[in-house]
């Protein structure tokens, strides 16, 4: 595990225009995430979490501030740039899964390397299938699921890439207590195991205890280290 | 797995509107292909009657040259006709390979009619020939052979009741070689009907064309019993080389005779072929229209899908997806959508072309027997290529619409 540096945001600001009020959901926000720790944000609904981490995740650009992620600027990119600052490098989970529902739990963990234009290696997906505990489910649509179980593949998913940095929008916030649980440490175990950052947001404090460092977000500043 | 596979999937998601779809695509190109089989269909069955006339070039009474045609090809009534000297004096012309004086007469048979078939109404065409010009013009003419047919010939020198019928007519009249025909004839300018027994002395085989509906028998027979001694309805000329020159140089040297006009088969094919001109016109109108139809709903149905999946196509491009990359998805959806509505669809035109060919036949009388609707290979891959490309065009705007969206808005909006 080395320290390198993978994002570093500086004074983020992303401001939404609603009407003629503009909304500061970012208001300077500094930021760094290194490889191989899981850093944790925290925060009441509507702080901000989700547009940081939408930053982070380059699916958005930041209004001013300064924002490099794999060592390339983000800031200042239009959107149908963005999209090659978080190929191959970023995985990404989200809160409410987002799995294809005419897809297998297969064809759901390959897909982004049909994006990516690389061939599909069976072995690949079998292991990351068994990483994710659905060996035994590889060929079932994710209606036939449970949300546990869709969680894992979408963690699949980001994973087939072997990305650097795994993002997660409340991962667990859709799941049961026990099976958040179970979710926490299979990205801790992918952390560990695989050298990947980690960045996730939640409302869950003992799961932010158990992650390598914790910021806590309120009307989009940082609060608390 | 491929965006074609994936593009796949993502159609079945939503089978009935799927099939809606595909069936407006099928549904046009079904009538877009049955209207371009009657197109080829309709010239190369005109084309294959005249061929079978065996002459390029016919003389006959002044008069409308529609009427010319239908009349060649039917038989049809309103015969006029021309002075038997015309032939005389044309076939000395230089330029003259073949000719032949026909004359041609209605007569009523016994029996009636039991399907509109020429050879089941109760009238015979009755053909009077100069044999020997009569069989150099057509030399494919065979006399059919075997049980009942044996002995088949022409009209012996001077006979008086000879016939000899085409395939159909005999077969429809039940005749064989040695049996009686009886046929009433109404001669020119008398009211009183006769009836004549004629002797089959010859059968022919099927040749396809009108002459299997006619009765033939000796020109100069056929003159005394219409009451028309020295008038013909046609001459059929073939000339040692014909082209358009040719042509009018021939028409020009016989303008002189007055009571005469030259035809020429080109012309008459023109004119039968610009008879269905405004039917198909009228025909092509609806056939646009309903690709029109079809090329909306392709677009209307992928937009659908498309804003349905607003959230999934963000997800996409979070997964790595680019604009074009998208945009392919996409436009590959409305690609199979139309290739699956646009295979059906000409295979079925394909399989009911002799049902468009009867239904045809039912409004468009015109006395061909070959099939009006001629279904080639290159006909359907021509209207499969067309879906295809009209197919790529619907996508564009669906394709470009989902390629635009914006992941964190899509995504939130799938929420
Ligand atoms: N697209 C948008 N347009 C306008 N306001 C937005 C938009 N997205 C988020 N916001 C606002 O920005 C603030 C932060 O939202 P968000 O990042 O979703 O918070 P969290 O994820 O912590 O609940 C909220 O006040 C929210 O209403
Ligand atoms: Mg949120």
């Amino acid at each position: 595990m080395n320290n390198q540096t993978l994002i570093t945001g500086r004074n983020l600001h992303r401001h939404y225009q609603r009407g003629s009020e503009t909304v500061r959901a970012l208001d300077g926000v500094d930021i760094d995430v290194r490889a191989g720790e899981s850093v944790c944000i925290l925060g009441p609904s509507g702080s901000g979490k989700t547009t940081l981490i939408n930053l982070l995740s380059a699916l958005d650009a930041p209004t001013s501030g300064e924002l490099i992620i794999g060592g390339r600027r983000v800031d200042g990119l239009a959107e149908h740039e963005l999209v090659n600052i978080r190929r191959g490098l970023l995985g990404y989970v989200f809160q409410q899964f987002h799995l294809i529902p005419t897809l297998t739990v297969a064809e759901n963990i390959a897909l982004p390397l049909l994006f990516l234009g690389r061939r599909v290696d069976p072995a690949d997906t079998q292991r990351v299938l068994e990483a994710v505990g659905l060996a035994d489910r590889a060929g079932h649509r994710p209606n036939e699921l449970s949300g546990g179980q869709m969680q894992r593949v979408a963690i699949g998913r980001a994973l087939m890439i072997k990305p650097r940095v795994l993002i997660a929008d409340e991962p667990t916030g859709n799941l049961d207590r026990a099976t958040g649980e179970a979710i926490f440490d299979l990205f801790q175990t992918t952390v560990s195991e695989q050298g990947v950052a980690l960045v996730l947001t939640t409302h869950n404090l003992a799961l932010a205890e158990r992650c390598d460092r914790t910021l806590t977000l309120a009307d989009g500043k940082i609060v608390a280290p | 797995m491929t965006y074609a596979t994936f593009a796949w999937r993502n159609l079945t998601r939503r089978p009935v509107r799927t099939t809606l779809t595909a069936g407006g695509v099928a549904l046009a190109v079904a009538v877009a292909v049955s209207l371009g089989g009657f197109n080829l269909g309709y010239r190369n069955a005109i084309s294959g009657s005249i061929e079978q006339l065996g002459f390029q070039v016919m003389v006959m009474a002044k008069g409308c040259p529609y009427e010319a045609a239908t009349l060649m090809l039917k038989g049809g009534t309103g015969l006029i006709y021309l002075p038997e000297d015309a032939h005389e004096q044309i076939r000395t012309d230089p330029d003259i390979a073949e000719i032949t004086p026909i004359f041609i007469g209605i007569a009523e048979k016994q029996g009636f009619a039991l399907d509109g078939s020429p050879a089941a109404s109760s009238f015979a065409i009755l053909t009077g020939v100069d044999t020997p010009s009569f069989l150099a013009m057509k030399p494919w003419l065979q006399l059919k052979t075997g049980r009942g047919y044996d002995g088949g010939r022409w009209f012996a020198p001077g006979a008086t009741n000879e016939i000899v019928m085409g395939y159909e007519v005999a077969e429809y009249e039940q005749r064989k070689v040695g049996d009686t025909f009886y046929a009433t004839i109404v001669p020119h300018g008398s009211v009183e009907p006769r009836q004549h027994a004629f002797t089959v002395v010859g059968v022919l085989e099927r040749t396809g064309s009108q002459d299997d509906g006619t009765v033939f028998l000796p020109l100069h027979v056929a003159q005394q019993l219409f009451a028309r001694d020295g008038e013909l309805t046609i001459i059929g000329i073939k000339l040692r080389e014909f082209n358009a020159i040719r042509m009018r140089e021939f028409e020009g040297r016989w303008l002189k005779i007055p009571e005469v006009q030259v035809v020429s088969l080109e012309q008459v094919k023109g004119a039968l072929v610009s008879l269905v001109g405004t039917a198909q016109t009228m025909v092509a109108a609806v056939a646009l229209i309903a690709i029109l139809v079809a090329v909306i709903g392709v677009v209307n149905s992928i937009l659908m899908s498309v804003h349905e999946r607003t959230g999934e196509i963000g997800v996409l491009k979070a997964v790595g997806a680019n604009r074009a990359q998208i945009f392919r998805l996409v436009w590959f959806e409305t690609l199979l959508i139309c290739l699956a509505g646009a295979i059906p669809g000409s295979l079925f035109a394909a399989g009911a072309a002799r049902l468009t060919d009867a239904a045809l036949r039912a409004v468009l009388n015109i006395g061909v027997s070959q099939s009006l609707v001629r279904i080639t290979p290159e006909l359907l891959g021509i209207a499969i290529l067309g879906a295809v490309i009209l197919g790529l065009f619907a996508g564009i705007w669906p394709a470009g619409r989902a390629a635009s969206l914006r992941p964190v808005a899509a995504i939130r909006s799938g929420e």
